[in-house]
C-alpha cells in the first residue's frame, strides 16, 4: 500500500490539477458569455507540445526547470489526500513549506540561461510576489502549530476529525490564507507575473515544446498542492480522496470567478495588500491562539 | 478676420503677394529667398505650431512647390488673432531641388522634411539627418514625382524573382 | 470535428494534437488585423476550437498573415517564422498577400509572399469577415489529416531558392541562413 501510494500521489495530482486548468478556462468563457474549449484541453495543450521540436538554451536551462518539477512532485508525497499518504513525517509542515520554494528558484535559474530581459522582468515579479505572500503564509501556519501543538500534517487531521475544523477555532487565520491563496496560486488579480500583454509571458517566453508541457505540468502541481494544504490545515482533511476533491472544487471556484472579473494588481499594489490586511489578521490569530492555550 | 495680420504683412515685407480665398486661411506666395524671414515673423506673432510640409509636382512648368502649414496653437495666441491658418508657398526649380531646413524656426520639421527627401529628392541643406524614414531602398526616380512609371518598377524589381520551384522527386 | 473520437488519439496522437490545439502567434501584419480581435473575443469564440493568441512565435504553431506586406513587415515576418517551433502552419489572409491586391502596383509591397515563406493556403477577401477564420482553420485540419500541410518541409528542402528570393528583394540580410546552404551551383 505505501509503495502503491508513492506512484498514487503524483498521478492524482496531475489529473486533479489538469482537470483544475481545464475548469478554470471553461469557467472563465462561460462568465464572458461565450463557449469555451473542452475540460480536457489543457491535455491536449500538453499533448501537442510533447510533439513539437523544441530548441533548449543549454544545460542550466533543462536542469532549473527539471529542478521545479522535481521539487513540485516531491512536496506532494508529503500531503495527505483523504487516506492515502506516502511520507508520513513528525515534522511535515515545516518540510512542506522549504520544499515550496524551489519551484521558483527552479525556474529562476533556467530563466537566467535564457538570456531575455522579459525573463528577468517576469522573475523578479515572480520572487517579489513570493516575499510578499510568505509573510501572512508563516503566521497563519504559525498559529496552526500552536493551536494544535505539533506540526505533523496527519495529526493535524486527526485532531480536527476530532474537535471541529480548523477554520471554526482558528477563524482570523483561516480568512488571511484565505485572501493570499490568489497570490500563491498566479491568478489574477495577482497575475503580474506571466502577463502576455506588458512582459510577453514572463518566465516561459523562451520555453516551447517540451519544456512547455513541463512548466505546464509543474503549474498544475502546484495549484494542487496550494489548495490540497488549505484543506488539510483548515477544512479537516477528508476520509477518502472523494470528498477532499470535493472541498477542492468548493474553495476553488469562487477564485476563478473572482479573477474572471479583476483586472491585474502592479506589483508594489500587491506586496501593500499582502503585507497589510492579511498580515495583521494572521498577526491577531497568532496572538489569541497562542494565549488562549 | 485677419486683416490684422494680412496689414502686418504687406507693411513688413514687400514683394510677396497675400491673398484670403476664406475667412479662415491666409495664403502668402513668396520667393524662396524669403521664407526663413517670413516664418520667423510669424511664429512671433503668435502663430507657433508648423502643422505640415507638403510638396506639389508641377511637372509641365517644371517646378516644385513647397506649402508650409502655420496654425495658432496656444489657446492666449487664438484668442488674440482669432482663428485662421496660414499657407505659405514658394516654388522651387525641378532640376536639382533644394532649399534650406526650417529647422532653427519650428524644431519639428525635421521629419517632414525628411520624408519629402525621400519621396520627392528635395535636398534641405542645414538638415542634420536625411536618412530613409518609411521607405528601405535607394530609387533612381524618387517615387513620388509624377514621371515615375509604377507598373515599370514592380514589373522589374518584383515579378523578375522566380518562384520557388517544386521539390525533385 | 472528430475531438472525442478515442481511438484516433490512441493511434496517432501527433495528428490530432497538432489539429486541436492551434496556438496563434499575434502578429499584426497589415489593416486585416482589424478582424482577429472579434474571432478571439465573446461573439465569434475560437477558444473553442482550441485557438489561443500566445505572445511569443517560440509557443505557436500557427501563423496569420493579415493584410498587405510592405518590404520592412517582410523582414519581421521572415525572423518570426523562421523562431516558431517545428511543425508550424501559416494561412495568408486577404488578397494582399495572394497577388497584392489593392497595392498591385505599389512601389514598395510584396505581390506574391509564396516566394519568401511558405503558405498552406489562401483565404480571399478584403477582408474576410471572422466566420472566414473558422473556415481556415477547419480547412487546416482536413489538410493535417490528410497529411498535406507541409510547408514547413518545403521550406527545409527548398530553403536555398527560399534565401535568394529573400535576398533579392530586401538587400542584405543581417541573419545566418536558418538551414546550411551547400555550395555548389
Amino acid at each position: 500500500m505505501k509503495i502503491a501510494s508513492f506512484f498514487l500521489l503524483p498521478i492524482i495530482g496531475f489529473t486533479v490539477g489538469i482537470f483544475f486548468m481545464g475548469l478554470s478556462r471553461r469557467i472563465m468563457a462561460r462568465i464572458h458569455w461565450r463557449y469555451g474549449p473542452p475540460l480536457v484541453q489543457p491535455l491536449l495543450d500538453i499533448i501537442k507540445l510533447f510533439h513539437q521540436r523544441s530548441i533548449s538554451h543549454g544545460v542550466i536551462f533543462e536542469f532549473g526547470l527539471l529542478l521545479s518539477l522535481a521539487g513540485g512532485i516531491v512536496t506532494l508525497l508529503f500531503i495527505p489526500i483523504g487516506n492515502i499518504c506516502a511520507l508520513n513525517m513528525s515534522g511535515g509542515l515545516l518540510v512542506v513549506l522549504y520544499l515550496m520554494l524551489l519551484a521558483p528558484f527552479g525556474i529562476a535559474l533556467s530563466g537566467g540561461e535564457a538570456a531575455n530581459p522579459n525573463v528577468s522582468i517576469g522573475i523578479s515579479r515572480k520572487m517579489l510576489l513570493a516575499l510578499s505572500y510568505e509573510v501572512p503564509f508563516l503566521l497563519a501556519l504559525l498559529a496552526v502549530m500552536v493551536e494544535y501543538n505539533t506540526i505533523s500534517i496527519v495529526e493535524i487531521i486527526e485532531l480536527q476529525r476530532a474537535s471541529s475544523w480548523g477554520i471554526v477555532s482558528l477563524p482570523l487565520s483561516g480568512i488571511a490564507l484565505f485572501l493570499i491563496l490568489p497570490a500563491m496560486l498566479g491568478i489574477r488579480p495577482f497575475d503580474m507575473v506571466e502577463a502576455p500583454q506588458e512582459i510577453a509571458s514572463g518566465p516561459k517566453v523562451e520555453y516551447g515544446g517540451k519544456f512547455l508541457a513541463l512548466y505546464t505540468i509543474e503549474r498544475a502541481f502546484h495549484e494542487f498542492i496550494v489548495i490540497a494544504l488549505f484543506v488539510n490545515l483548515f477544512l479537516g482533511g477528508a476520509n477518502n480522496p472523494f470528498t477532499f476533491f470535493i472541498k477542492m472544487l468548493v474553495i476553488f471556484t469562487p477564485f476563478i470567478c473572482i479573477s474572471a472579473v479583476f483586472p491585474r494588481f502592479r506589483i508594489e499594489q500587491a506586496i501593500r495588500f499582502c503585507w497589510r490586511l492579511p498580515t495583521i489578521l494572521a498577526l491577531i490569530g497568532l496572538i489569541i491562539a497562542s494565549v488562549w492555550r | 478676420m485677419n486683416k490684422k495680420i494680412v496689414a502686418e504683412l504687406e507693411l513688413a515685407f514687400k514683394d510677396i503677394e497675400v491673398n484670403t480665398p476664406q475667412d479662415t486661411r491666409v495664403e502668402i506666395c513668396a520667393r524662396e529667398e524669403q521664407i526663413l524671414t517670413v516664418l520667423g515673423f510669424l511664429a512671433n506673432k503668435g502663430y507657433d505650431h508648423l502643422a505640415l510640409i507638403s510638396c506639389v509636382d508641377w511637372i509641365e512648368e517644371e517646378e516644385f512647390e513647397l506649402v508650409y502649414i502655420i496654425t495658432p496653437y496656444l489657446q492666449e495666441n487664438k484668442a488674440y488673432i482669432e482663428k485662421g491658418d496660414v499657407f505659405l508657398k514658394t516654388r522651387i526649380a525641378r532640376e536639382n531641388p533644394e532649399a534650406r531646413t526650417a529647422i532653427p524656426i519650428f524644431a519639428n520639421a525635421e521629419p517632414y522634411e525628411r520624408e519629402i527627401h525621400e519621396l520627392f529628392g528635395v535636398k534641405f541643406s542645414g538638415h542634420p539627418r536625411l536618412t530613409h524614414l518609411l521607405l528601405e531602398r535607394d530609387y533612381e526616380i524618387p517615387p513620388f514625382r509624377k514621371d515615375f512609371d509604377t507598373r515599370k518598377y514592380v514589373k522589374d524589381v518584383f515579378d523578375s524573382i522566380p518562384v520557388i520551384p517544386e521539390e525533385e522527386e | 470535428m472528430d475531438r472525442k473520437a478515442i481511438k484516433k488519439w490512441l493511434k496517432d496522437p501527433e495528428k490530432m494534437g497538432n489539429k486541436y490545439s492551434l496556438w496563434a502567434v499575434y502578429f499584426c501584419t497589415g489593416c486585416g488585423i482589424i478582424e482577429v480581435p472579434p474571432v478571439i473575443t465573446s461573439r465569434w469564440d475560437a477558444e473553442r476550437f482550441g485557438v489561443i493568441p500566445v505572445a511569443t512565435p517560440r509557443q505557436a504553431n500557427l501563423f496569420l498573415i493579415t493584410g498587405y506586406v510592405s518590404v520592412k513587415t517582410l523582414r519581421a515576418i521572415i525572423r518570426t517564422y523562421e523562431q516558431m517551433r517545428e511543425p508550424k502552419y501559416t494561412v495568408g489572409f486577404g488578397s494582399c498577400p495572394i497577388n497584392g491586391g489593392m497595392y498591385w502596383d505599389s512601389y514598395n509591397t510584396i505581390k506574391h509572399l509564396d516566394k519568401y515563406i511558405p503558405i498552406d493556403g489562401w483565404i480571399a477577401g478584403c477582408m474576410p469577415r471572422p466566420e472566414a477564420v473558422f473556415i481556415a482553420v477547419t480547412h487546416l485540419w482536413t489538410l493535417i489529416d490528410k497529411g498535406m500541410a507541409n510547408a514547413y518541409k518545403k521550406y527545409r528542402k527548398q530553403y536555398k531558392y527560399y534565401r535568394r528570393n529573400q535576398e533579392m528583394a530586401l538587400g542584405k540580410l543581417e541573419w545566418p541562413p536558418l538551414y546550411p546552404i551547400s555550395k555548389d551551383e
